[in-house]
């Protein structure tokens, strides 16, 4: 509250303590991660390690079971991204510009999945999915990631095309353009770089997707969090860890330099309610 | 987002009419797998265990999973350190989220935007590799261990794989959410009226209490309810992070769905969960409808 009463002149010390206290505790543990991949051998209890390296990063890049996660995650999240795309951009387009019966009601339906705590809804499907025989193959993962990808990838791209500048597209239309020439002129041009923001969200956030794959795709789908949790919990190479987690914030980072579009001007966290 | 709903224009007359069943076979399959994977699931957990089958064959109402889980010591001491867990957790977020959110709300430059962008990142932090990062700065011989031991303190009783070691995570994994659906919250209280109350000679906490505060509520129990939901059934953190006696729901489900194989034990802890959160989610759902209806 004292930056209420601050003026321009005086040296902003509650945001200096926010600073300095918010970079031990959110940088600080990242960074420590960060120094145990380059690391090969720190004893306790050292400040700093003995002895730095990548001879962790070949042990870790030669594992076979790294190499298979690694291709199965990206592989997933391709498809549960495709798929997502192939079903929701058009129904994005309807909610955006059709009129049909029940059509708030059912775009407002994508937020039941907010209603219920997520990993109980979670389990409520794998009791389904094991009636099914879904359980522990590719494709029921990819169900339950696609479900999870619905609500951005309908809701943000209406939003890109309820955005794009209906004049130009009559105008277009007034000159004899038909409506998918306007589309692919016109419309998709406007509307693209939110659409494919909202698609590299998806594709990341299924990258990272941990409960469902654990849940439904245990014990033959090892995704790489899934790969993670066990190193986290049987491998005693610590660098191994810290190598997979500097590998896997990779897209994490990309994503954060998109969202940036996606996220600015609390447009985001009033799509959360706020 | 919302600004964008605002600028809808009303469908053009001549597709509305020619186009009316071809918009609605365009938003079938999404809405068939929102039916199908979201509410059908819910609904099934619900009947399945309270209309089970009886060792005759005779389908009919029985409540006994339900009679089970609260008189089962384990089952009960599970729910507590969930319900634990999550007060805990909400209360963390507002105390440390709510000084950060008024403080970036009233000021400009660019250490607030250093701060905001540090309060965002945990946002793009998979919880996996916090969990990681969890053990290696708290856990035994951790971080805070080794710099204790530099300045000849003793170690700490490490959070690690006890109720406090998923608090700490969850709260870290949060307060990107929290500062945001706050900060925006206080974008709609107008300069103005701080402006006029200090006038009048309000100190900073009144002007807290009796211009800002009632203006924010709604987002700070949107706040609430997004992170209770979000808590309440967390795995992943809770998983890694916590004892494995008691468990958070989270964990316990999915120990009694798949190692347990009990599909009956796990949905009647879903729909127990559910049953804590509705509220909280009705809430959280009619909030995030209104601010898109707008």
């Amino acid at each position: 509250m004292t930056s209420l009463t601050r003026t321009r002149s005086r040296i902003d010390w509650s945001g200096i303590a926010f600073a300095i206290v918010l970079t031990l505790l959110i940088v600080g543990p990242l960074v420590v991660v960060a120094t145990w991949a380059f690391t090969e051998v720190w004893r306790y209890p050292n400040i700093i390690p003995q002895k730095f390296g990548f001879r962790f990063w070949g042990q870790t890049l030669g594992r076979p079971d790294v190499w298979n996660a690694l291709m199965l995650s990206l592989k997933l999240s391709t498809v549960v991204t495709l798929l997502s795309a192939l079903i929701c951009l058009p129904a994005a387009y309807a909610f955006a510009r059709m009129k049909f019966p029940g059509r708030d009601i059912l775009f407002f339906s994508f937020l039941a999945g907010h209603a219920f705590p997520k990993f109980g809804l979670l389990v409520a499907i794998a009791a389904i999915f094991l009636q099914l025989n879904l359980i522990g193959t590719f494709w029921g993962v990819v169900l339950i990631q696609l479900v999870g990808t619905l609500m951005f990838m309908i809701w943000i791209p209406v939003a890109a095309f309820q955005a794009v500048d209906r004049r130009m597209e009559e105008a277009a239309r007034d000159v004899g353009a038909s409506p998918l020439r306007v589309f692919w002129s016109i419309t998709l041009p406007q509307a693209g770089p939110t659409i494919f923001a909202a698609v590299l969200l998806s594709f990341v956030g299924t990258f990272y997707e941990t409960e469902g794959a654990w849940l439904i795709g245990a014990p033959g789908i090892r995704t790489m969090p899934v790969l993670m949790i066990s190193y986290i919990n049987n491998q005693m190479v610590i660098q191994y860890g810290a190598v997979l987690s500097v590998l896997l914030w990779v897209p994490s980072f990309i994503a954060l330099m998109f969202a940036r579009r996606v996220i600015g001007g609390g447009a985001f966290a009033r799509g959360f309610g706020g | 987002m919302s600004e964008f709903v605002e600028r809808a224009a009303p469908p053009l007359a001549e597709t509305a009419a020619s186009r009316r069943p071809f918009g609605l076979l365009l938003v079938a399959i999404p809405v068939f797998l929102v039916i199908w994977l979201v509410i059908w699931p819910a609904i099934n957990a619900i009947s399945r265990t309270i209309w089970r089958v009886d060792a005759d064959g005779n389908t009919g109402f029985d409540l006994s999973s339900y009679a089970f889980f609260f008189s089962d010591r384990y089952s009960l001491d599970n729910l507590a350190v969930t319900l634990w867990t999550t007060m805990v957790c909400a209360v963390l977020l507002l105390v440390i989220c709510l000084p950060i959110a008024l403080y970036l709300r009233f000021s400009q430059g660019r250490l607030p935007a250093y701060v905001q962008a540090l309060a965002i990142l945990p946002m793009f932090v998979p919880s996996i590799i916090l969990a990681f990062a969890f053990i290696r700065v708290l856990g035994p011989n951790g971080m805070i261990d080794i710099l204790l031991n530099a300045v000849g303190l003793p170690k700490i009783r490490t959070p690690y794989l006890t109720p406090w070691g998923p608090v700490i995570g969850l709260v870290w994994d949060n307060i990107p959410l929290t500062v945001l659906i706050l900060l925006s919250g206080l974008g709609s209280v107008a300069n103005q009226f701080i402006e006029a109350a200090r006038d009048v000679g309000a100190n900073a906490f009144r002007v807290f209490w009796h211009i800002i505060l009632p203006r924010i509520s709604n987002s700070i129990l949107v706040a609430l309810s997004f992170s209770v939901l979000g808590i309440f059934s967390s795995f992943t953190l809770p998983y890694l992070l916590g004892p494995a006696s008691p468990e958070m729901l989270g964990p316990f489900m999915q120990r009694t769905l798949r190692d347990l194989q009990d599909p009956i034990g796990a949905m009647t802890q879903a729909v127990v969960a559910f049953g804590f959160c509705i509220l909280f989610g009705l809430f959280y759902v009619r909030s995030v409808a209104r601010n898109r209806g707008k």
